[in-house]
């Protein structure tokens, strides 16, 4: 025991020193240099431009089109979502950007700025150290995309989306849109026409990783739009974990980000998907998640929301097979100038299914962090369980939290159970740290750390490392 | 009646009218009402026509309290009998009778805050059409023992406008209960009620409204609750009868030291849904509120619950709790629940829960055990779940009252 | 740790004639004057309400009171207008009477976390000395090893709030420590197991002030002095026999006129 946590102490330093990330760390552009520019605004020839230089397949073409119509047919949902996306002009965000070059295979054939932006993020570094497999993508597209010999020869598929729907059509054409339809929300649409990047794995029968595989994002252009998209099939009794990060310079003008992630588990098969969101305070970030569990199957969101100045984003699971599992594991820090828009929805979709949501939102400053869930137990289904947390701590008068569940049960064979809390740093436990000598910094940061230290645990200690240090460096000049 | 009505009363209900054809009926999609069954909404199939009822019947069928402190009746909105044993002080009027005696109190208190939580249009309505009901104003210091009670009775396919407007002085208290029944088990009436609940410093105000309509009528009622410095209100609603019923329920904390408690028992049946939504709205800062909701599902009736609490920003200090449970009692009943927090203020101590579940199996068997049928024993449970609303009301009669409504309900669910 | 030299004269925590108020303007302290030299070790008993945790609390610098007049010297220093945490770090340590609770965080981090804020910056705790440290406290104080892993107080009956405290107080090694009433609620065992942590801090170097309401706790840990605090103000100061003559008499006889 003493020895255990003697040397978990000595770790934690370590890697404390050596990851020793900056709140400012993704803060740098590179001059442009992109070969293909689809232009500013968006409209059918946006999207035949995008088909042409990436040499789509006719049925994607024909997916693309349909999808900007949808788009252009659906109002922004300001009927329940913030009237800031009023603010975003989609004629002033450029949709396509790109150098034309296929993503490499080693380090050594990215460009030097495209290997500097990513060095300095540490991703090459990460990838020795304990991932399975990366692909980092720039701006519409990935500048990498490797992974270990030993997976391919398993059959592991981990490439773009781009070659997925070419090259592994007959797995990727069936569950491509499947989860979440073209027509799910305004921005699935817009992903839908105009997607470009993003992974597509497939992980065979049987086949359990046991290292993690990474995607980066990284956004370097102006006024850009990146639109990602990811297929993750993981089939019978396989297990993947999937992470991704992502970062991008401050700009003035608004970065609109928009994916859209889809998760396949067949039976007994076990996905997690862990994401670390640290965008620029001028970034929009509406993404659309969502997991398909078949029977004995698993789909886990672990969802850490830290930067971009509007995140709405609400993964969820459809527990389609019995005794599916459904978790999101959700951490929110809303700091000044910042709307983390966050949630879960949980469909239940078969007997004895179970979903389980921890969500904590910490808003600082003016801050404001909102919960929106959805829970749905459907007639004639028995023994569904949902369980749902959400605990909110609130650091300074200014800041804002909602709390906005929705859960729906039929019949009575079903157990659901909704908590949720608002709390703040009381000021006598301020008191007590600050007399064991801690200034009042400190001593926030510590009891911000502690709120969320449960879920923390969830994460892999290197990305769990990053994210404290990440929330400290929030929480300084945070109180006054 | 020949009594003319103010003329501050006549333009309100003028521009109420206005309102009322210019407001959008609500559709699908509106977020105030998710979940809703929005075809509820359509008043075409009242026939409009009121039957002939016996006055002196229905004085004997309003039975209520042992031993009210004072009693009115009212049939399709016109008072058939009244008798109380209330101090002269304390103002216990029909509704219409106030418009003409104390127009400028009336006035003052009169359906002041804006309906918000979806029902703005049938607010308008009751505004325009509002002719009957009572206003009750306590003044300082002056305690009212025991509680007053009135009866609403509905006859025929027609729609009234019943309106309790309760104004308390400061350190007084009193007791209100609305019951709210129809005179044959046929006919479709439609129930528009509004209640105003004013309570001022340090006084107390507990208003209970027993909803037992036929079940082939809706009512839509809407309690707006303002609560001042040290004072507490506290406000019921039961429902076992109507087809459709829409509350809505508005507690405004107002002065430091408010304590308001929103507590509602719900049984549907059958076809029956209940769509709840509330609404407590911290102002000030310092101040407490309490909502305790249940539900015991049966039949394949479907209820809705969406509940807020909303704390201004600097309504610091503030203690909010809000609870929602809903008991399953047949495969075939529909929960939803939608527990919702704003919060812009500091030192705030709010939480939120609900839950959606069965009785146990274990449960079940231990009654068995001591020789009880299963059925008799999940009503057993079921009527447990209710009680301890109910309990929290503080008045043994009223206690009483409450529970003979839902026992009756319980009781005609076991015969089915 | 080094403490700056300093005139030997001045090494005690002297307070005099210290007025505090609440928020609200009430008077709860009322001209408090004390000296508690290092080496030595005094007790301040007295009736609920007379002050006695208001005294601790405005030593430590609480918020919520308002020192009206007087001066809290430390070595001759005066600390009225240092934060909360200056103090701390300056050698006061307070063992709260009812220690909060700070979810999330582990013991062992909590005072990691207290130890590291006594360093100069850039300075890192030696983690392996920082453990063999910590052990031979709780080991002294009869602690589980799991209690590093545990939330600060989190869950812990009130003896183990208690005996977290004094091995806060034994790890940040401080130069004052006041106890506020950390007997109290304490079953005999315990008792003497956080007595035993006390006089293991008994030091020429260091003072210490007992409140407590129990003559009890003074037979486990001896007082130089003990004074006896009545509404506001210290009514009467002696030897250890007057706690004897307290708990024989109890506080009434405080009230004789001749006192009063």
């Amino acid at each position: 025991m003493s020895y255990q946590e003697t040397a978990t102490a000595i770790l934690d330093e370590e890697t404390h020193d050596a990851i020793n990330i900056d709140r400012t760390k993704g803060d740098f552009t590179f001059p442009e240099r992109n070969k293909f520019d689809a232009g500013w605004g968006l409209s059918s020839k946006t999207v035949d431009y995008i088909c042409d230089v990436k040499q789509d397949p006719d049925w994607v073409r024909e997916f693309r089109h349909k999808a900007l119509a949808v788009f252009e047919s659906k109002p922004m949902p300001t009927n329940w979502a913030t009237e800031d996306l009023n603010n975003i002009h989609f004629d002033k965000i450029r949709y396509y950007l790109s150098d034309g070059e296929k993503p490499k295979r080693t380090w050594d054939e990215v460009p030097p700025e495209i290997l500097e932006t990513f060095e300095r993020l540490g991703i090459p570094q990460q990838e020795r150290a304990f991932l399975a497999g990366v692909e980092a993508q720039y701006d519409s597209e990935a500048a990498y995309s490797n992974m270990k010999e030993e997976l391919t020869k398993q059959g592991v598929i981990f490439v773009t989306s781009a070659e997925g729907l070419k090259e592994h059509e007959e797995i990727f054409r069936p569950w491509f849109g499947k989860v979440i339809p073209t027509g799910d929300n305004k921005f699935s649409a817009l992903n839908s026409a105009v997607f470009s990047g993003g992974s597509f794995i497939y992980i065979p029968k049987g086949v359990k990783l046991k290292q993690p595989l990474q995607a980066y994002f990284r956004i370097n252009s102006e006024s850009f739009g990146q639109f990602e998209r990811t297929l993750i099939i993981a089939d019978e009794g396989s297990e993947v974990m999937y992470m991704e990060g992502c970062t991008a310079p401050k700009f003035e003008t608004a970065t609109l980000h928009s994916a859209v992630v889809e998760l396949v588990a067949l039976k007994g098969a076990k996905i997690q998907y862990i994401t670390v969101q640290n965008w620029s305070s001028n970034v929009f970030n509406l993404v659309t998640k969502r997991g398909l569990a078949m029977e004995d199957a698993e789909v886990r969101w672990i969802d850490c929301n830290i930067g971009s100045r509007l995140t709405m984003k609400y993964p969820g699971v459809i527990m389609k097979g019995e005794r599916a599992r459904g978790e999101v594991i959700s951490i929110a820090l809303a700091n000044t100038g910042q709307h983390q828009d966050t949630g879960a929805k949980m469909i239940h979709a078969a007997n004895n299914t179970t979903s389980n949501v921890v969500s904590k939102s910490i808003s600082v400053g003016k801050g404001r962090s909102t919960y929106r869930g959805q829970v749905h137990i459907p007639k004639h289904l028995k023994g569904c369980k949902n369980n749902t947390e959400c605990d909110a701590l609130l650091i300074n008068s200014n800041s804002r939290t909602d709390t906005y569940p929705a859960i729906t049960v039929k019949g009575n064979r079903h157990a659901t159970q909704h908590e949720a809390s608002v709390s703040q740093v009381s000021e006598e436990m301020l008191f007590y740290m600050q007399q064991r000598g801690l200034n009042q910094g400190q001593a926030m940061s510590l009891a911000v750390n502690g709120f969320i230290n449960d879920l923390v645990r969830e994460f892999p200690m290197e990305y769990s490392v990053e994210l404290k240090r990440l929330i400290d460096l929030e929480m300084e000049g945070s109180v006054g | 009646m020949t009594s003319v009505l103010p003329a501050w009363l006549r333009a309100r209900q003028q521009a109420a009218q206005q309102r009322y054809e210019s407001t959008p009926t609500p559709k699908r999609g509106d977020e105030q009402w998710r979940f809703s069954n929005i075809k509820q909404l359509n008043f075409e199939n009242l026939s409009g026509k009121a039957s002939p009822a016996d006055a002196a019947d229905l004085i004997s069928r309003s039975v209520g309290l042992a031993t009210p402190t004072a009693k009115f009746v009212f049939l399709n909105d016109e008072l058939i009998h009244s008798e109380s044993s209330l101090a002269t002080s304390i103002i216990c009027l029909p509704l219409a009778e106030a418009f003409e005696k104390h127009s400028d109190l009336v006035e003052q208190h009169f359906m002041k805050q804006e309906t918000r939580l979806g029902s703005a249009k049938y607010a308008a309505l009751h505004e325009a059409y509002v002719k009957s009901g009572l206003f009750v104003q306590v003044p300082e210091n002056q305690i009212v023992e025991g509680a007053i009670e009135v009866h609403h009775w509905i006859s025929g396919g027609v729609t009234i406008f019943p309106h309790t407007l309760v104004v308390t002085g400061k350190s007084s208290q009193v007791r209100v209960v609305d019951i709210f029944h129809s005179v044959d088990t046929e006919t479709s009436g439609l129930v528009i009620a509004f209640n105003d609940l004013s309570a001022g410093q340090n006084s107390s105000l507990d208003y209970i409204a027993i909803q037992d309509l036929n079940e082939v009528s809706r009512i839509i009622s809407i309690n707006e609750t303002s609560t001042a410095r040290d004072a507490r209100a506290k406000g019921f609603v039961l429902n076992t009868g109507a087809a459709w019923a829409r509350n809505e329920s508005l507690s405004r904390l107002e002065g430091p030291g408010a304590h308001s408690d929103m507590l509602s028992v719900s049984i549907p049946d059958r076809e029956q849904e209940y769509d709840q939504r509330t609404y407590q709205h911290h102002v000030s800062e310092g101040a407490y509120s309490d909502l305790l909701y249940k539900n015991t599902l049966y039949g394949h009736s479907k209820t809705v619950f969406s509940g807020l609490i909303s704390v201004d920003e600097k309504a610091h200090h503030t203690d909010a709790y809000q609870t929602c449970r809903n008991l399953l009692m047949t495969d075939d009943c529909e929960a939803n629940s939608m527990p919702g927090l704003e919060i812009n203020a500091d030192q705030v101590k709010c939480s939120h829960g609900s839950t959606s579940a069965q009785i146990s199996d274990e449960e079940i068997f231990y009654l068995q055990a001591r020789g009880i049928d299963p059925t008799r024993a999940r009503q057993l449970i079921a009527r447990g779940f209710s009680v301890e609303v109910v309990e929290r009301l503080k008045d043994e009669s009223i206690e009483a009252l409450v529970l003979s409504y839902i026992d009756e309900k319980f009781n005609g669910i076991a015969k089915d | 740790m080094k403490s700056t030299t300093l005139d030997i004269s001045a090494r005690s925590l002297q307070i005099n004639n210290l007025h505090a108020t609440l928020e609200n303007g009430t008077e709860i302290l009322k001209g408090v004057s004390l000296e508690i030299p290092t080496g030595e070790i005094h007790a301040i008993m007295g009736p609920n309400g007379s002050g006695k945790s208001t005294l601790s609390k405005v030593i430590a610098g609480h918020e919520s009171y308002v020192p009206t007049a007087g001066e809290i010297l430390l070595d001759g220093v005066d600390i009225s207008e240092m934060s909360i945490d200056e103090r701390s770090r300056a050698g006061i340590f307070l063992a709260f009477q009812y220690p909060n609770e700070v979810p999330g965080v582990s013991n062992a981090n909590f005072i990691r976390a207290a130890l590291q804020a006594r360093l100069p910056k850039g300075e890192e705790i030696d983690a392996v000395a920082y453990y063999k440290s910590l052990y031979e406290k709780m080991d002294l104080l009869e602690m589980d090893r799991k209690f590093t892993g545990r939330a600060v107080n989190e869950g812990f009956s009130g003896g183990e709030k208690k005996r977290n405290e004094i091995l806060q107080m034994m790890m940040l090694s401080p130069k004052y420590c006041i106890l506020d009433e950390t007997d109290s609620g304490l079953d005999i065992d315990a008792l003497k197991i956080v007595a035993k942590g006390v006089n293991a801090m008994r030091s020429a170097d260091r003072g210490m002030l007992l409140i407590t309401h129990y003559q009890r706790l003074l037979d486990y840990i001896k007082p130089d002095q003990v004074h006896v605090m009545a509404e506001g103000r210290i009514v009467k100061s002696g030897g250890p026999e007057l706690a004897l003559e307290l708990e024989e008499h109890g506080y009434d006889f405080l009230k004789e006129p001749a006192l009063a």
